[in-house]
C-alpha cells in the first residue's frame, strides 16, 4: 500500500514538473522532453489506479502500452517539424 | 521492498528534474534515458512487466535515441527572462493540475470491473497473457489503429523531410560489440514475440529491439546503406498495417465480427498477425529515425 502510494507521488511530480517546464520553456526540444515526461506521469498514475487485489488490470496496461507507441511517433514527428522550424528561419 | 519502492519512486523524480532543468542537452537527454529506465523499474514493481519492457526499449531507448539525434539540429531558443508573474502563474498552475489529479486517485473507489471479464474471456482468447489478450483480441481494433497512427507520424516526417544523421564511423571497439549484440538482438526478438502469448513480451517490444539492433548497426559506419533499402522498409512498414487489415476483413468474412477471430483458430491469427506487426513496427521506427525520404 505504502508502496503503491510512493508511486503515486511520483506519477503526480512527474505531472507536475513536465507541466511547469512545458508552461516556461520556449526551447523546441526541452518541450518535446517535457511532453515525454508528462506521458510517462500520467501511465504512472494510471498503472497505480489499476492495481487490485487480483494483481494489475490487463486493460489500463494494454492502454499504457498504445500510449507509448503512439507517443514515440509523436515525438518523431514533433523533431522533424522542430528541425524544419529551425530551418526556415535559416533561410 | 517498501523501502526500494520508494527510493525507486523518488530516484524517477530526481531524474526527471535533472532531465528537464538541466542546461546542457546532451546532460538532459541522458537524465531522460536513466529516468526512462527507472520507470521501467517501477512499472515492474507495479505488476505491468509488458508495459515497463516497452517503455524500456521504446519510451527509453529509441526515443532518447530520436532526442539526442535532435539535440544538435535543433537551434536553442534565446534565453529570454521571463517575468516574475509567469513563474508564479506556471508554478501554482501544474502543483494544482497535479494535486487534483493525486487527490481524484486517492479518494476515487475504481470498481475493477475488467478484471473479471478478462479472465472470463481468456480461455478463448487463444494466448495466455491477458495483455497480449487485450491488444490483439478482445480490443484488436484500438492496435490496429494505433499501427495506423504510427504509419501517419512516418507520412508527416516523409512530407517534412529533415536531414538525414550524419555516420562518422566509431572507434575498434564497435565490431566486436557489433558482432555480439546485433545477432542477441534478433534472437531476443523472436524470443520476445513468441513468448508474447503466454508471459510478458509482444509484437511491439520486439520491433522496438529489431529497431535497436538495426539502429546501432546503422550508427557505427560498418554498413554501406543500400540503395533501395528505404523504399524496402517503407514497403516493410506498410505490410503490418496491410496484413492487419487484410486480417480484420479476412474475420469479417468467416465470422461476421470485425477481428473476430474464428473459434479454435485464434492463436494462429495472433501469431501472424503479431509476426507481420513485429517486422513492419521495426521498419517503421528505424525510418522514424533515419528519415523515410532521401532529401534532394
Amino acid at each position: 500500500m505504502i508502496s503503491d502510494f510512493a508511486f503515486l507521488i511520483s506519477g503526480a511530480g512527474l505531472i507536475c514538473l513536465a507541466l511547469f517546464r512545458l508552461a516556461t520553456s520556449a526551447d523546441l526540444l526541452m518541450r518535446v522532453l517535457g511532453l515525454n515526461v508528462l506521458a510517462i506521469g500520467i501511465a504512472m498514475v494510471l498503472l497505480v489506479s489499476a492495481r487490485g487485489a487480483e494483481g494489475t488490470d490487463a486493460v489500463p496496461q494494454a492502454f499504457t502500452l498504445t500510449g507509448i507507441v503512439v507517443l514515440v511517433g509523436v515525438t518523431a514527428a514533433l523533431l522533424a517539424l522542430a528541425e524544419r522550424v529551425a530551418e526556415a528561419r535559416d533561410e | 521492498m517498501m523501502l526500494f519502492d520508494s527510493v525507486i519512486a523518488a530516484a524517477c523524480l530526481g531524474a526527471a528534474a535533472m532531465a528537464l532543468f538541466a542546461r546542457d542537452r546532451i546532460a538532459a537527454v541522458a537524465a531522460f534515458l536513466v529516468m526512462g529506465l527507472l520507470v521501467a523499474l517501477s512499472w515492474l514493481r507495479l505488476g505491468a512487466p509488458d508495459v515497463a519492457l516497452a517503455e524500456a526499449a521504446i519510451g527509453a531507448g529509441l526515443t532518447g535515441a530520436l532526442l539526442l539525434r535532435s539535440a544538435r539540429r535543433v537551434p536553442k531558443a534565446s534565453a529570454k527572462a521571463l517575468p516574475p508573474a509567469q513563474w508564479l502563474g506556471a508554478a501554482l498552475l501544474s502543483l494544482a493540475v497535479s494535486g487534483a489529479i493525486l487527490w481524484t486517485a486517492l479518494i476515487v473507489e475504481t470498481a475493477a470491473i475488467y478484471p473479471a471479464l478478462v479472465n472470463e474471456a481468456l480461455p478463448e482468447s487463444g494466448v495466455e497473457n491477458p495483455v497480449t489478450a487485450v491488444l490483439l483480441n478482445f480490443r484488436a481494433w484500438d492496435t490496429l489503429l494505433e499501427i495506423a497512427v504510427l504509419f501517419a507520424a512516418l507520412a508527416v516526417i516523409a512530407v517534412v523531410k529533415p536531414v538525414h544523421p550524419r555516420i562518422a564511423p566509431l572507434g575498434p571497439m564497435m565490431l566486436p560489440f557489433a558482432r555480439v549484440v546485433l545477432p542477441l538482438t534478433i534472437f531476443l526478438a523472436g524470443h520476445l514475440l513468441w513468448q508474447g502469448g503466454h508471459a510478458p513480451g509482444g509484437a511491439f517490444q520486439a520491433g522496438a529491439i529489431l529497431a535497436g539492433g538495426a539502429i546501432a548497426l546503422g550508427l557505427s559506419g560498418m554498413v554501406r546503406p543500400i540503395r533501395w533499402g528505404r523504399a524496402a522498409l517503407a514497403g516493410l512498414a506498410i505490410l503490418g498495417l496491410g496484413a492487419f487489415v487484410v486480417a480484420a476483413l479476412a474475420a469479417e468474412l468467416l465470422t461476421g465480427a470485425l477481428l473476430g477471430y474464428p473459434a479454435g483458430a485464434a492463436k494462429a491469427w495472433i501469431l501472424a498477425i503479431e509476426s507481420a506487426l513485429t517486422l513492419s513496427i521495426a521498419a517503421t521506427l528505424l525510418l522514424l529515425f533515419i528519415g523515410p525520404a532521401e532529401r534532394h
